[in-house]
């Protein structure tokens, strides 16, 4: 007999244990995996702070410095348009849960203000141009690691931090798309070149270099050695081109742009249906019967054309087939597509729009769409951590409260100063915290709570 | 030392062998089937240096045929032939009971298990994470399925693949050509990633959350489950998409060339090609209209502000000023400019590659990010290298995939004692 105050005790039904074991609403009392990990982050944009917030919301405490008054730049971008509650959300999504301290880095002070704190961390993040925080701050790796040898160092650039592009040639997200060959072998040939509709090389850099990071930590368990780490965005998506690299190494040549199909799979695409766009993809023999039955055309398994993988490769079958797909979607909806890919066995998923996401009741039990009461803000509706952990499950406390917001806690409990030591570092002006301005400053009516002060 | 001559000794591509790998205490079986996310996730954790033991069924996992239909090598896929480095291969039938008799001693000592079998196949085999915790109580298990272990959809088990990810995760969604006055044209369409980026995420996630769950392992001895899909990887960089649902019933729309948040921020054409360029501050847009020749254009009321630039009006003309001035030079006589401009302000410009361009740039060579492999099975391969630089534990390739079962006697030599004449039993049998 399973035990009831067991909550991982097993019911017979395996999904219904796994609803149990990785239940939403069991996740705040749950351990956090990364506690007792402090991150100093020193980034801005979204590179570096997604680094740090992936970190963060597997448990470490996440220390944000900025610069008193405005901070990172994303608290003001994003347009007019999108100020909300005098914030810019453009902040947030990679910004959760940190300690947020206002530091000016310029007045030596200030250095020795991050000198003691990266003295009390496991992991530094910085994106800012190679050597800079060495030359220009005194704050590089090989200072720092002369205080915390076992410090694990995070820098993030566009194209590294030596080499031939590293001095002097900035870079954004869309550059490593381009320079890459990611655009290359994106969207359909003779169109216009396609950017991805996010900043996939912060992102999937970000995740990386968190990776790199976690690599890091468990050598420095072993041996209590830090180290240096870099990532270039570039280099991130370079990685992340798949059998672009080896084909070209084979063939001498590049490969061709293939719109929606992916190359490998026959028959894949984007069909149009009534209500939207479904993906659909039906590749193996199995599949593609399950897709002819679905279609109510059992007859196209025999067809010559399409019989093996092989033939449905071959470029005129494959336009035949999808001209068929596309005809047989056009009059259907998204949901139907999915529910006969459900039945007969091919993948079929709807091109889901942020609205899309907000209602869904798989994600939202999920977390992946995650609900929060923030402090400051109150309640939001965010994308939530993606891995899904069940003893330890990632999340997210609050988010992108205003510059200098945990200068009280972290000065107090991180760096063990006296009230009145602070309050001298704030009228020396060497800390400080957000400006009385848009983009800067708490949202009007916020009475103060939430925070140590 | 300056910093950049030291970091570069210190990464030095040339030396990495001689340093130690991370995660070589690691033992890892990748069960990973049909899914090049999990994959993946054994593939980066072989590259720092976990012992990762790829378990294929005796007719291969059929990720190993994946690649461009025109172009294989001795039968592998092009995809796996790249990024099944590092790993050990070995066939086990997991459909029979002595098959998972050999599974369960081996996750038995193993600290990782990736699987992608659909949710909740090996729990009714009786070589679930739910069974094998009972004789690994530090067991971390990985399984990744494109609606996961739990939710309204999870017993649907979709079939894992990349196009239906990006799909779901609304990154395909913002991406490509809007509709326009032109009417609906082919390409003006929500569109893919040229790579299986969803794939990558829920590998690079998966290996994150494996290696935070080792950390929580190493304080208690206790290991755990960890649900992953390939949607939600992706979906975890969608930025505010739900937040701006939510608040303001808004829906980010396709936008091509144009950028609502930051602009100029776009591809022009250039004299051989297509360039991309990008300076939205100020002082940066102020630099492009300087090195164009065209400061007078920083102070037009169209283009004066970050708000007067990204207003959508305003960008297709922005876009046409700075086209007619790129399409008189190479890529390469525009970035010279770039480089040469003192400032203030700082321009971002790079030629739109093709990855064969990419390939001729010597700074990804001088760092390492690609390699050429002189491999005795396969002969010479390029691959791209880890992405990460470390001066103490540096990523590597070893060598790229391996036939099937091909370290069979090795693996079940070392781990379970099973000496050459009881391996041709159990594969005669079709156990391995």
């Amino acid at each position: 007999m399973p035990d009831p105050r067991d909550p991982e005790a097993a019911p017979s039904d395996y999904f219904d244990w796994t609803a149990r074991l990785l239940d939403l609403g069991a996740v705040p009392a749950k351990p956090e995996a990364l506690r007792g990990i402090r991150v100093l982050d020193l980034s801005v944009i979204i590179f570096g702070p997604a680094t740090a917030d992936f970190l963060g919301e597997l448990g470490a405490e996440v220390v944000k410095v900025e610069l008193p008054g405005g901070g990172d730049v994303t608290r003001i971008l994003g347009g007019a348009r999108t100020f909300w509650k005098n914030t810019s959300p453009f902040f947030f999504p990679q910004n959760h849960s940190k300690y947020h301290v206002g530091i000016d880095m310029h007045r030596p002070e200030g250095q020795a203000l991050i000198r003691k704190l990266a003295a009390r961390s496991d992991i530094l993040v910085e994106n800012f141009k190679a050597g800079t925080l060495e030359t220009k701050f005194g704050l590089g790796y090989r200072q720092l690691a002369e205080v915390n040898p076992r410090l694990i160092y995070v820098a993030n650039t566009g194209f590294g931090q030596w080499g031939p592009f590293a001095e002097g040639r900035a870079s954004y997200d869309g550059l490593a798309q381009a320079v890459s060959g990611l655009t290359a072998i994106t969207g359909f040939p003779g169109a216009l070149p396609t950017k991805i509709g996010i900043y996939i090389g912060d992102w999937m850099g970000a995740c990386f270099a968190a990776l790199g990071v976690l690599a890091a930590l468990h050598y420095r368990a072993r041996t209590g050695r830090g180290q240096f780490l870099e990532m270039a965005q570039c280099e991130a998506l370079i990685r992340a081109m798949d059998w672009t690299w080896v084909h070209a190494g084979l063939t001498g040549k590049d490969r061709p742009q293939t719109g929606n199909r992916d190359p490998a799979f026959s028959p894949s695409g984007v069909f149009r249906c009534r209500d939207g766009s479904v993906a659909i993809v039906a590749a193996t023999d199995r599949e593609f019967q399950g897709l002819a039955a679905a279609m109510a055309r059992p007859g196209l398994v025999e067809d010559p054309r399409f019989a093996t993988p092989e033939a449905r490769h071959a470029e005129e079958n494959v336009r035949a087939l999808e001209a068929l797909i596309a005809a047989w979607c056009r009059d259907r909806t998204r949901a139907e597509v999915e529910a006969l890919g459900r039945e007969h066995g091919f993948a079929a998923a709807r091109v889901m729009t942020a609205g899309d996401h907000f209602e869904d009741p798989h994600f939202r039990a999920r977390g992946a769409v995650w609900e929060l009461e923030d402090p400051v803000y109150g309640h939001l509706t965010d994308y939530g951590p993606a891995p899904k952990l069940s003893r330890t499950p990632a999340r997210y406390k609050w988010v992108g409260p205003p510059v200098g917001m945990h200068n009280d806690y972290v000065f107090a409990r991180v760096l063990g100063l006296a009230a009145e030591e602070i309050r001298a570092l704030d009228e020396a002006g060497v800390i400080g915290k957000w400006a009385d301005r848009l983009g800067a400053k708490p949202p009007d009516g916020w009475a103060g709570e939430g925070f140590l002060r | 030392m300056k910093w950049a001559e030291w970091i570069r000794a210190a990464e030095d591509p040339a030396r990495v062998s001689e340093k130690p790998e991370a995660l070589d205490d690691l033992l890892v079986l990748d069960a990973s089937h049909a899914s090049f996310g999990a994959f993946l996730c054994g593939t980066f954790l072989a590259e720092l240096g976990a012992e990762v033991l790829k378990i294929e069924p005796p007719s291969g996992d059929p990720a190993r045929r994946w690649g461009p239909p025109d172009a294989a090598l001795e039968g592998e896929g092009l995809a796996y032939l790249a990024e099944g480095r590092n790993k050990h291969y070995i066939t086990l039938n997991l459909e029979r009971a002595e098959g998972r008799a050999i599974f369960r001693g081996l996750a038995e000592r193993a600290d990782v298990v990736i699987d992608s079998s659909p949710a909740g196949h090996l729990d009714a085999l009786g070589v679930g994470y739910r069974q094998l915790r009972e004789a690994n109580r530090g067991l971390v298990w990985a399984a990744f399925a494109p609606d996961g272990q739990f939710g309204p959809r999870a017993r649907e088990r979709r079939p894992d693949y990349d196009l239906t990810n990006q799909a779901l995760s609304g990154m395909m969604y913002v991406t490509g050509e809007p509709e326009d006055e032109r009417g609906p044209r082919p390409e003006a369409v929500p569109t893919r990633m040229g790579s299986w980026i969803s794939w990558y995420a829920a590998g690079a996630w998966g290996a994150i959350a494996v290696l935070a769950a080792l950390h929580h392992r190493r304080a208690t001895g206790e290991g755990q489950l960890v649900d992953l899909s390939g949607a939600e990887a992706l979906m975890r960089f969608m930025g505010l998409g739900v937040f701006r649902y939510e608040v303001a019933g808004f829906v980010k729309e396709r936008e091509g060339l144009y950028e609502s948040a930051v602009y100029p921020y776009t591809f022009v054409r250039v004299k051989d090609g297509w360039g991309f360029i990008a300076g939205y501050t100020d002082p940066n847009f102020g630099a492009i209209c300087r090195i164009m020749g065209r400061p007078e254009l920083a102070q037009d009321p169209r283009f004066a502000t970050t708000t007067a630039r990204t207003t959508p009006e305003n960008q297709a003309p922005l876009r046409e000023e700075i086209e007619r001035w790129s399409v008189d030079y190479t890529a390469d006589e525009i970035l010279a400019k770039v480089l040469a401009d003192p400032g203030p302000g700082v321009v971002v410009f790079g030629r739109v590659n093709a990855p064969t361009e990419t390939l001729r740039e010597s700074h990804w060579w001088e760092r390492g990010a690609f390699r050429r492999l002189q491999d005795p099975l396969y002969g010479e391969l390029l691959l791209q290298a880890p992405a990460w630089r470390m001066t103490e534990t540096p990523p590597r390739v070893k060598w790229p995939c391996r036939p099937l079962g091909y370290h069979n006697a090795h693996v079940y030599q070392k781990y379970l004692g099973l000496g050459p004449s009881r391996l041709a039993e159990l594969k005669a049998q079709g156990i391995i």
